[in-house]
């Protein structure tokens, strides 16, 4: 493949940047979710 | 369950949806991979360096459909007949998203130009403009950041929003309003008809599906992480109240000349008045 350190580094990089994006929000997502169960339990 | 965390749960997306998006997208970006990187033929004048096409015009398609969103989010917020929060959110949502595909598009044009052009940058009408809308929207995100009332911070961004999505014809026009290094559309054409071979005009298409989906996914996402963090913010108030409240109850028994000890000001000036 000619001018495969370019094609490559944009697949890559794209792949590694949605990749963290989608993670960052699931993990967000799961910590909130948390903490929204410890407050109901805190309630109980 | 409390009534914030029923109120929080009722608002949000059903689960389900969001999970058969997430694989579809997964299932759909995973087939541009294949087609973008061994089953499209390389360019006959680009060469190789024409499969980050398969990414960069996706990307650019997801940012102006990601501003286009927030504008008509913002606009629905504006308008007092549909004013709702919801809007607010989508608005916020939409916007984010936008930002990270525009990065995209900037990197991967930028990795494209320099085999191509022989340059990583090039003071281009078209650049420039993509450049300029990155940084508009994320003055966006930035004031959608500072602290204020809801309604207030609603609407200041609603009115930013519209006033920075002027930007988006300005980029997509560009290359035809201006003489620049930066090709003309090539799918996104009067007719929408890409003149390019059969497999690579699928390609392309087949991508901008792709990341539409993905798009959709994020956002529903998104939104919901965002009705979770509000949700939050929420209880954090209730429950900071309700302890202030409790320590003024605790300790509001009324010292001997009638200042609570919880008023440190009224109580230091009345034992200033005993001595």
């Amino acid at each position: 493949m000619k001018f495969a350190e370019y094609v490559i580094t944009g697949w890559v990089l794209t792949g590694v940047v949605l990749a963290a994006y989608w993670l960052w929000i699931v993990r967000r997502t799961k910590r909130a979710e948390a903490s929204m169960h410890v407050d109901e339990v805190d309630r109980a | 369950m409390s009534d914030t965390t029923t109120t929080a749960s009722s608002r949000l997306y059903r689960p389900r949806v969001s999970t058969v998006l997430g694989w579809c997208s997964l299932g759909s970006l995973v087939t541009l991979a294949l087609f973008g990187l061994w089953g499209a033929p390389s360019d006959e004048v680009q060469s190789d360096a024409q499969r980050l096409m398969y990414l960069h015009v996706p990307t650019a398609w997801v940012a102006y459909l990601a501003f286009g969103v927030t504008a008509l989010a913002s606009a629905l917020w504006l308008w007092p007949r549909t004013r709702s929060t919801v809007w607010d959110r989508v608005a916020g949502s939409s916007a984010e998203i936008g930002v990270l595909f525009t990065g995209l598009c900037l990197v991967l044009g930028s990795l494209w130009g320099k085999p191509v052009w022989g340059a990583w940058w090039a003071w281009d009408a078209r650049l420039v403009t993509t450049a300029v809308l990155f940084f508009l929207y994320l003055g966006y995100l930035a004031l959608r950041r500072i602290p204020a009332a809801p309604d207030a911070r609603a609407k200041r961004c609603a009115i930013a929003a519209l006033i920075a999505f002027v930007d988006v014809p300005i980029v997509h026009f560009s290359v035809t309003w201006w003489r620049t290094l930066h090709q003309d559309g090539t799918v996104f054409t009067d007719d929408l008809k890409a003149h390019i071979h059969g497999v690579m005009a699928f390609t392309l298409w087949f991508g901008v599906f792709a990341f539409t989906l993905l798009y959709a996914y994020l956002l529903d996402r998104r939104y919901r992480l965002m009705v979770l963090d509000e949700d939050r913010e929420d209880r954090e108030v209730a429950r900071a109240i309700e302890e202030r409240v409790g320590a003024s109850t605790h300790a509001g028994t009324p010292s001997a000349n009638g200042a609570s000890a919880s008023d440190p000001v009224a109580a230091g000036s009345a034992s200033g008045a005993q001595s």
